[in-house]
């Protein structure tokens, strides 16, 4: 990890950012590419969560992710065009835009939310994404969210159900309007 | 064995379309628009088809001439008669792209099957639509396939002579042939728009046309072909004579070139098996997602109590597997009190892609066995590692 | 500008300009009775036309 030196200490920090993203089924084929406990093989700093489509990912997940303690989130589908399921990627991609544009507001950097699109056999590029996305994140100072409310971090999976990001709601208000956005 | 091979075929097609990223950004990729150049080139030959009908006569003895003075002086005659034979490979061109691509990519799992076998039946049209129009022109090589489509027709064991009769009101060339070939062109022509309409009635959004780079491309190249290579007819059909070579055309007439070996009946036996074969392809490979090596998440479930009826789902899933029902009584929810509607998820269409999941804002629909709070869990045990 | 984008430039002023021709030979086809030239010509416009979409998109001119 070369920006282990130079990196601000944040709230999972001694590898490198903590990175959580949300990988397709049909995308980038993952066997070789993560370890058991759902990190990557080259990036121990990144973990992957296999979801059925890309489109599945609810916004408010990655939102849950930053202010839980993660320093950014993706999300990786198949090349724009060529989902399994027609237009899951469109539709995520539609989403991340819209969900950056309101944490834009909340002073997050937008550039902490990702979305790739990468076929099954497109590991090596994935890996190559995922690492210069990685290495943009360790740039950015301090967590993802400004401090407000005293550690929202410390819920455990016990107390984490549903009620979680407050505006979990508006953010996709205007999501079928992208639905013929290919 | 078919396993093995279909993934190494996935493997090719994908690699075919990251050369083909080099040069056209994921967006205008052809090899994502198959189905939406099939619907322009369809469109071309509609359009063009009712301009040679306009001028078309169908009887012996005037068909040929008639093609003729459409091809030679009617000014740009040639050239739309031309976008019609070209537009017609074209067509056969990109509909086996798109059944290729679609069966490589195995989109035919899970409920998908009813796009592919209204495909199936789709091909079976185009492959007799386009032989039909060669017959039409009526010079040697449309006598010939007559001739030959006759014979084969009558070889068929029981329904032979019914067959013949019904396809060239007949034995021998009646006075019924051409116009019977004429409404055997254009008749499934608009079957074709009916199964059509099948093949879209479990898609939401179809993509019915290709991006603007490709339906100028498209168009652009049929039009420079009929300038380079014009259409022509060959000699016209002599009825007293044997015609004696044929021009194949390999998109639609390899089977006529394939009777110089087979005799009819085997090509037809061959025929039935293959069409017979793409109707079961859906079938061949009836694994379930956790015999996939994929999570088995569960069919979609609507939350009642949390819907509010806002169609977000309604719109965006892909397979058209949400419908929405007026609504007996309130959700429980503070957003769910005035609502009309209510979702409904047709089960038997749904393939548990999760994609209503991530459209619905109010937190009303679940993956039963891939629920919020697992992903809950799974984020925050990342985030603590 | 980029070179990168300064390049497609370059290549849609060709490809304009090549249309422009053909329009001119479409003409004198049309004066002429030459409908298949005519005809030709057209395909190569709306070739030409298809690769300037492709150039302004490359180019950063245009967005998805
Ligand atoms: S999971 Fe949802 S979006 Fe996907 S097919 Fe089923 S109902 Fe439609
Ligand atoms: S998106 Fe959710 S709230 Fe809206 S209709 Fe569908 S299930 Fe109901």
């Amino acid at each position: 990890m070369p920006e282990l030196a130079d990196r601000p200490p944040s709230a999972a920090g001694r590898r490198g950012p903590k990175i959580v993203g949300f990988l397709c089924d049909w995308a980038v084929a993952s066997q070789g590419l993560v370890r058991d406990d759902g990190t990557m093989r080259d990036l121990p700093n990144v973990t992957l969560i296999k979801i059925p489509c890309s489109g599945f990912t609810r916004p408010a997940w990655l939102e849950f992710a930053l202010r839980n303690g993660a320093d950014g989130v993706f999300v990786c589908g198949c090349p724009l065009g060529d989902c399994f399921n027609r237009y899951g990627n469109n539709l995520i991609g539609d989403r991340v835009e819209q969900l950056r544009r309101r944490l834009e507001r909340q002073k997050v950097n937008p550039e902490r939310i990702g979305a790739l699109f990468y076929g099954k056999h497109a590991g090596a590029a994935f890996v190559d994404a995922v690492r210069a996305f990685s290495d943009r994140v360790a740039g950015m100072p301090g967590p993802a969210f400004p401090p407000r409310k005293p550690a929202p971090a410390a819920a455990g999976p016990a107390s984490a159900a549903p009620r979680t990001g407050p505006a979990a709601q508006d953010g996709q208000a205007g999501a079928p309007a992208g639905r013929e956005g290919t | 064995m078919y396993k093995r091979l279909l993934a190494g075929l996935l493997a090719a097609t994908l690699r075919v379309d990251t050369l083909v990223a080099r040069v056209y950004p994921d967006d205008f990729n052809p090899l994502y628009y198959t189905g939406g150049l099939a619907n322009l080139f369809l469109t071309v030959l509609v359009l063009s088809g009712i301009f040679l009908f306009l001028y078309y006569t169908p009887s012996f003895d005037q068909a040929y001439t008639s093609v003729q003075f459409l091809t030679l002086d009617v000014p740009y005659g040639q050239i739309i008669r031309g976008i019609h034979r070209y537009s017609a490979d074209g067509f056969m061109i990109v509909v086996l792209l798109h059944l290729f691509r679609n069966w490589f990519t195995e989109r035919f799992r899970f409920s998908r099957d009813e796009p592919w076998i209204s495909g199936m039946m789709l091909l079976t049209l185009t492959g007799f639509i386009g032989v039909t129009g060669y017959m039409l022109v009526w010079d040697q090589r449309s006598e010939a396939l007559v001739a030959m489509t006759a014979n084969a027709a009558a070889q068929v064991p029981l329904v032979g002579g019914w067959l013949r009769h019904a396809l060239f009101g007949g034995t021998g060339l009646t006075d019924l042939l051409l116009p019977r070939l004429l409404f055997l062109h254009i008749g499934p022509a608009v079957g074709l728009y009916v199964f059509l309409w099948w093949h879209y009635t479990r898609i939401r959004h179809p993509k019915v046309w290709p991006p603007a780079v490709w339906t100028l491309f498209a168009l652009g190249f049929v039009v420079l072909l009929t300038g380079l290579i014009p259409v022509t007819s060959q000699a016209p059909a002599v009825v007293s004579q044997r015609p004696q070579t044929l021009a194949i055309d390999w998109l639609f007439l390899t089977p006529y070139w394939a009777m110089r070996f087979l005799p009819p009946l085997v090509l037809i036996a061959l025929a039935v098996v293959l069409i017979g074969y793409g109707l079961y392809i859906p079938y061949q490979l009836p694994e379930t997602r956790s015999e996939l090596g994929l999570k088995d998440s569960g069919v979609a479930q609507v939350i009642d109590a949390n819907c509010t009826g806002c169609e977000l789902c309604y719109y965006d899933c892909p397979y058209n597997a949400i419908v929405m029902v007026p609504s007996p009584n309130p959700g429980v929810t503070k957003a769910a009190q005035a609502r009309k509607l209510r979702a409904v998820i047709l089960e038997s269409r749904c393939v548990e892609c999760g994609i209503c999941v991530g459209a619905c804002p109010f937190e009303a629909l679940e993956l039963p066995r891939l629920l919020q709070k697992d992903i809950h869990e799974k984020v925050l045990s990342a985030c603590q590692s | 500008m980029t070179d990168r984008a300064s390049a497609y430039v370059l290549w849609i002023v060709v490809l304009a300009a090549v249309s422009l021709v053909c329009t001119a030979g479409i003409v004198w086809g049309e004066l002429t009775g030459h409908h298949r030239l005519g005809g030709a010509l057209i395909g190569v416009i709306l070739l030409a036309y298809s690769f300037i979409l492709l150039c302004l998109r490359k180019g950063g001119f245009t967005s998805v």
